[in-house]
C-alpha cells in the first residue's frame, strides 16, 4: 500500500505539488492523469524517491520513504518510462536482467527468470534474447520495458507515460495487455498518464491532477457520472463523455436475456462495449441487435431504450 | 552481432604494417646512407648520427605517452566530476575554458611553457598535458552531455547506484566520443613534441631541426619520414579501436 | 538557460581566493639590469615601501577579498557588483603594474627590465576566468562579454604608451618593432592566402564529390592523410621536392619557389586547411534536411530558388564554422613554418628559444595567441548572426 499525506514539492519558484493526499490500495491500477506540468510524474518520482519530497510523508506499507536506503527502494519497485530508458548498450535479455543482477541473484536464476519474462510478454526468447534495443520496435521496446521493470518481481510498478510515443494500434494493444498482466500479477500500479481514453481504459481509481493538487480521485464511471468541476469535464472530452462512459459498460449489462426467440437481422458479442452497440445500430439503422455469446449463440437481445438506459434498473 | 576472426585480424594489419615499416625505418636507416647521399650529394655526413633513431623514437614516444596517459586521466576525471551533482557548479566554467584554450595553438603553448618551467623534457610534457587534455574534456562533456537524460533516470529509478550509472552506462556509451578526443589529442601532441627539439627535448624532431639549422635535407628527410610513420601508426591504431565493437 | 542565483558560488570563490594566494606570497614581478642577467622576483607587497603605492596594492588585495565576499553571497544583485569589481580589478593591474615600475625605476639603470612574475600572469587568468564564470552565470551575451574586456584593454594601452617603458616585453618589440610588423604581415598575408586557396579548391572539390560520389571516399581518405603528418614533418617532407623544383624549372625558381621560404609553407597549409574545409562545406550543403529541399520543391521553388533560399541560407553558418576551424589552425601552423624560413610570427618564438630570451618569445606566442582568439570571436559572431533565430 502506498500512503500519500499532504506531500509538497517546490522547484526553484514554482509549486510542482501541493499538499496532495492519496492512497493506493495494494493490487489496484491507479492512474494519476493530468495535462502536462500538472505534477503528476513528480508524485510517481517521489514515491521512488528519485525527487525528494520537501514537506508531507509518503509511506510505504507504513514506513516512510525516507525510512529506506534509497537504492534499495528503488530495487523493490518496478519503473517504467516513455523512452523505455533500455540502455543501447546491452541487448534485450541483459536488460531486462539488469536489477536480478543488481540484487546478486546466482546466474542461472537470473536467466531462467528472464526466460519467464520474455515469454509473459509475447517476446520468443530465440528471436529477441540478443537484440539491441535500436533493432526493436517502439511496441516491442516497451515490452522489454515492462518485462526489465517487474524482474526483481516488485510489487509495485510505477510507469510515468509509458505508451506516449507509440501509434495508436500499438497502444491499444499494449494496454489491452497491461490489463490482462495486472489481473494475472496483481502488482500495485501507479500509472501516469495525459491521455483520457487511456487512464479511461486502464484504471481501477483515476486520480485526476491539476496545478499540483488533486482535483477529483474515484473509478472512472463515477468520474464520468459526476465530474467535480468545469476542468475535469473538460478533460473527460466534455460532451463526448456520454460515448466514453458507454465505452466502459459491456452489453451484456444491459441486455434482456431471452431464450430462443425472434432474432434481429444484426449481432452483437456480448462482451462489446455499448459505444460499439450503438456505433452498429447508428450505421445499419436498426433499434434492436441480437446479442449473442463467445460461441456466436445467442443469448439476448438489446434495444435501443435499453441501450440508453431508460428501462435499465 | 560481432564479426570475429578474419576481419578484425586485417584491420589491425593496418596499424601492425605501418609500425613495421616504422621500426623497419628506424633500424635500416643507417644503412641507407647511398640512398640519401643522392638527397644531399655534396654534405660530408648524411645520416643523422648524434643520437641512435630508435633512441629518439623512444623517447618521443615516451613524451607523448605519459602526457597523453596524464591527460587522459586528468581530463575524463575533471569531465565526469563537473557533470556530477557536487561538481556541476563548474561545468560551465570548465566546458568554455576547454573551448577557448583549444584556440591557443599548440607552438604557443609550447613556447609559453619554456618562461614558466625552463628547457628541457619536462616543460614539454607539461604543455602537451595541458593542451592534449582539453580536446579530451571537451568529447568527455559533449559524451556525457549528450546520453539520453531517460536513461539515467531510468537507471537511477532501476536502483542503480551513482557509480554504477557511471561505471556500466554512461562510461560505456561516452566511450566512443572519449576515444575520437583521446585520438585528437594523441595527434596534436605527436607533432608538437616534435617541435620540442627546439626547446631542448631530443626526440624525432631533433633530425629535422639539426637539419634545418645545417641546411642539410637528408637529415630532414629522415626524422621527417619516422615522425609521419609514428603518426600513421597511432592514427590507424585509434581508427581501428573505433570501430571494434564495444561490447 | 540561467540558473536561479542562490548560494556561495563556489566557482568564483576558489577562483578569486587561488588569486589571493598568488598576488599575496608568489612573485608578481621582476627586475632585471639589462637583457642578460636573471630578475629579482618580488611579491605585491615587497616591491616599494612608499605610502602612496602600497595604499594601492592593499586597495587591490582589499577589492579582491571583496570580490570573495560577494561570491559567498551570490544572489543577483551581488553577483552584478562581482562582475563590476572583476572588470575594476582587471582595469587597474596594468595601473599597479605601472606604479610598480616607476617605484622601482632607478636612473643609473636606464636598461632596466621589468618581467612579470608568475602571479601576475596567475591573477590575470584568474580574473578573466571570473569575468567568464559571471558573464555565463549572469546569461551576458558573447559580445557583452568582449565590451567588458574594454576597460581593461584602454588601461593597458594607456599605461604601455605612458609609463611601462621599462616592461621588456615592451622593450623587446621597441628594438625590433618594424620586424614585428613584417612579420605580422607575412603571418597574416599566409594564413590569408592560405585559407583563400583552400576554401577555392574546396568549393571546387566537394562540387565534384557531390557530382561523382566515388570521388568521396578516396578524397576524404587523402585529406585524413595529410592531417595526420605532423606539421613538422610535412613541412621537412615538402623541403627536398621543392628545392629539387626551385633549382630545376627557372621560372619557378625565380618566383621564390625553394625549399625553404614561403612555398613550402603555403603548400603544407593549405594541405592542411583542405581537410575541415571541405568537411564542413560537405556537411554543409549535404545536411541541409531534405524536407526542407522537397518542401521548397514542393512550394515550386525552382532548383536556383533552392540553392539560393533554402541550401545557402542554412548552410553558410556551418561554412562559417569551418572558416573559423580553418583559419585558427593556420594561424598556429603559420608559427610552425617560420621554422623552414617562411617568416611570420613564429620566427620570434624560434629565435628567442634560441637566444633563451623569453621576452621575445612571448613577442611572438602572445599575438599569435590574440590573432587566434580574437578570429575565433569573429567567426563566432558571425555564424551565431547568420544562424536563423540567432542574435548578436
Amino acid at each position: 500500500m502506498i500512503e500519500l499525506f499532504g506531500v509538497s514539492k517546490h522547484f526553484a519558484n514554482e509549486t510542482a505539488v501541493d499538499g496532495i493526499s492519496l492512497q493506493i490500495k495494494r493490487g489496484e491500477l491507479c492512474v494519476l492523469v493530468g495535462t502536462s506540468g500538472c505534477g503528476k510524474s513528480t508524485t510517481l518520482r517521489m514515491i521512488n524517491r528519485l525527487i525528494e519530497h520537501d514537506a508531507g510523508e509518503i509511506h510505504l506499507d507504513g514506513q516512510p520513504v525516507r525510512s529506506f536506503n534509497e537504492v534499495a527502494l528503488r530495487r523493490r519497485i518496478g519503473y517504467v518510462i516513455q523512452s523505455t530508458g533500455l540502455f543501447p548498450h546491452w541487448t534485450v535479455a541483459r536488460n531486462i536482467g539488469l536489477v536480478p543482477r543488481l540484487l546478486k541473484w546466482p546466474k542461472a536464476q537470473i536467466s531462467e527468470r528472464v526466460e519467464a519474462l520474455m515469454q509473459l510478454l509475447g517476446l520468443p526468447l530465440a528471436e529477441f534474447a540478443d537484440k539491441y534495443p535500436h533493432q526493436l520496435s517502439g511496441g516491442q521496446a516497451q515490452r522489454v520495458g515492462v518485462a526489465r521493470a517487474l524482474a526483481a518481481d516488485p510489487d509495485i510498478l510505477l510507469m510515468d507515460e509509458p505508451f506516449a510515443a507509440l501509434d495508436p494500434l500499438t497502444r491499444q494493444g499494449l494496454q489491452r495487455e497491461m490489463i490482462e498482466l495486472h489481473a494475472r500479477l496483481n502488482k500495485t500500479i501507479v500509472f501516469v498518464t495525459h491521455d483520457m481514453d487511456e487512464a479511461l481504459t486502464l484504471a481501477d481509481r483515476l486520480v485526476v491532477m491539476d496545478q499540483g493538487r488533486i482535483v477529483q480521485q474515484g473509478t472512472p464511471v463515477e468520474l464520468l457520472r459526476e465530474p467535480a468541476t468545469p476542468f475535469v469535464e473538460s478533460l473527460l472530452g466534455g460532451l463526448d463523455r456520454g460515448l466514453k462512459e458507454a465505452a466502459l459498460i459491456q452489453v451484456k449489462e444491459r441486455m434482456l436475456p431471452f431464450g430462443p426467440r425472434l432474432l434481429a437481422s444484426e449481432r452483437i458479442a456480448e462482451t462489446a462495449p455499448l459505444s460499439q452497440a450503438l456505433s452498429v445500430m447508428l450505421w445499419h439503422q436498426v433499434e434492436r441487435l441480437t446479442v449473442v455469446d463467445a460461441e456466436d449463440i445467442p443469448v439476448g437481445e438489446l434495444s435501443l431504450r435499453r441501450l440508453l438506459g431508460v428501462t435499465a434498473a | 552481432m560481432k564479426q570475429p576472426g578474419r576481419l578484425s585480424l586485417n584491420t589491425w594489419l593496418v596499424p601492425l604494417g605501418w609500425l613495421g615499416l616504422l621500426l623497419v625505418l628506424a633500424a635500416t636507416m643507417p644503412y641507407l646512407e647511398s640512398l640519401f647521399r643522392v638527397i644531399e650529394p655534396d654534405m660530408r655526413e648524411v645520416i643523422y648520427r648524434r643520437a641512435g633513431f630508435f633512441t629518439l623514437l623512444a623517447q618521443h614516444v615516451m613524451v607523448v605517452a605519459i602526457a597523453s596517459l596524464l591527460a587522459v586521466i586528468l581530463g575524463v576525471g575533471a569531465a565526469i566530476a563537473v557533470t556530477r551533482p557536487a561538481g556541476r557548479d563548474f561545468l560551465p566554467l570548465v566546458s568554455q575554458l576547454a573551448s577557448i584554450g583549444q584556440t591557443f595553438p599548440p607552438v604557443a603553448v609550447l613556447a609559453l611553457a619554456v618562461p614558466a618551467l625552463g628547457f628541457g623534457t619536462l616543460p614539454i610534457i607539461v604543455a602537451l598535458l595541458l593542451y592534449g587534455l582539453l580536446p579530451i574534456v571537451r568529447n568527455t562533456l559533449a559524451a556525457i552531455d549528450d546520453i539520453d537524460p531517460g536513461l539515467r533516470e531510468s537507471a537511477l529509478g532501476m536502483g542503480m547506484t551513482a557509480g554504477q550509472v557511471l561505471r556500466q552506462v554512461e562510461l560505456p556509451l561516452a566511450a566512443p566520443v572519449i576515444l575520437a578526443g583521446i585520438r585528437t589529442s594523441v595527434t596534436i601532441n605527436i607533432a608538437t613534441a616534435a617541435l620540442g627539439a627546439t626547446i631542448g627535448a631530443s626526440n624525432l624532431g631533433d633530425p629535422i631541426i639539426a637539419g634545418i639549422v645545417n641546411s642539410n635535407t637528408a637529415y630532414i628527410v629522415q626524422g621527417a619520414l619516422l615522425i609521419g610513420l609514428l603518426a600513421l601508426t597511432v592514427d590507424s591504431a585509434f581508427e581501428r579501436l573505433a570501430s571494434a565493437p564495444s561490447t | 538557460m540561467v540558473k536561479p542565483l542562490q548560494g556561495p558560488n563556489w566557482v568564483l570563490l576558489s577562483l578569486i581566493l587561488l588569486g589571493v594566494v598568488a598576488w599575496l606570497w608568489l612573485p608578481v614581478i621582476s627586475l632585471a639590469p639589462n637583457r642578460i642577467v636573471p630578475g629579482t622576483p618580488y611579491t605585491a607587497f615587497a616591491v616599494s615601501e612608499g605610502g602612496l603605492f602600497l595604499a594601492l596594492t592593499s586597495m587591490l588585495t582589499m577589492l579582491m577579498l571583496g570580490v570573495a565576499w560577494l561570491a559567498w553571497r551570490a544572489t543577483r544583485k551581488e553577483t552584478w557588483l562581482a562582475l563590476g569589481t572583476v572588470v575594476v580589478l582587471l582595469a587597474l593591474l596594468p595601473l599597479w603594474l605601472a606604479a610598480a615600475a616607476a617605484e622601482l625605476a632607478e636612473p643609473d639603470l636606464p636598461q632596466a627590465r621589468i618581467t612579470l612574475g608568475a602571479a601576475f600572469w596567475l591573477l590575470w587568468f584568474v580574473l578573466l576566468l571570473a569575468l567568464i564564470e559571471l558573464r555565463t552565470r549572469l546569461g551576458l551575451s558573447r559580445p557583452m562579454g568582449w565590451l567588458l574586456l574594454l576597460p581593461m584593454m584602454a588601461c593597458w594601452g594607456l599605461a604601455l604608451w605612458l609609463w611601462l617603458e621599462p616592461l621588456a616585453l615592451l622593450r623587446e618589440y621597441q628594438a625590433r618593432s618594424e620586424q614585428f610588423a613584417d612579420a605580422l604581415i607575412i603571418h597574416l598575408a599566409l594564413v590569408g592566402a592560405a585559407v583563400a586557396a583552400s576554401l577555392i579548391l574546396a568549393i571546387v572539390g566537394v562540387l565534384a564529390m557531390r557530382r561523382c560520389s566515388g570521388l568521396q571516399r578516396p578524397g576524404f581518405a587523402v585529406l585524413n592523410f595529410l592531417q595526420t603528418i605532423p606539421s613538422l614533418a610535412l613541412f621537412g617532407l615538402l623541403l627536398a621536392p621543392l628545392a629539387w623544383l626551385g633549382s630545376q624549372v627557372a621560372w619557378l625558381g625565380a618566383l621564390g619557389v625553394s625549399g625553404i621560404g614561403w612555398a613550402p609553407a603555403f603548400l603544407a597549409l593549405l594541405g592542411y586547411s583542405l581537410l575541415p574545409m571541405v568537411r564542413n562545406l560537405h556537411v554543409a550543403l549535404g545536411a541541409v534536411d531534405p524536407a526542407v529541399i522537397e518542401a521548397a520543391r514542393g512550394m515550386g521553388m525552382s532548383r536556383r530558388q533552392v540553392l539560393l533560399q533554402a541550401r545557402l541560407p542554412l548552410a553558410l553558418p556551418v561554412v562559417v564554422e569551418g572558416l573559423r576551424i580553418t583559419t585558427i589552425q593556420a594561424i598556429g601552423l603559420t608559427a610552425v613554418a617560420a621554422l623552414i624560413g617562411a617568416g611570420g610570427l613564429g620566427t620570434f618564438i624560434f629565435q628567442g628559444l634560441g637566444q633563451a630570451a623569453m621576452d621575445m618569445v612571448l613577442l611572438g606566442a602572445l599575438p599569435i595567441i590574440v590573432l587566434a582568439l580574437v578570429t575565433d570571436a569573429l567567426f563566432g559572431t558571425l555564424s551565431e548572426w547568420l544562424r536563423p533565430g540567432g542574435e548578436l
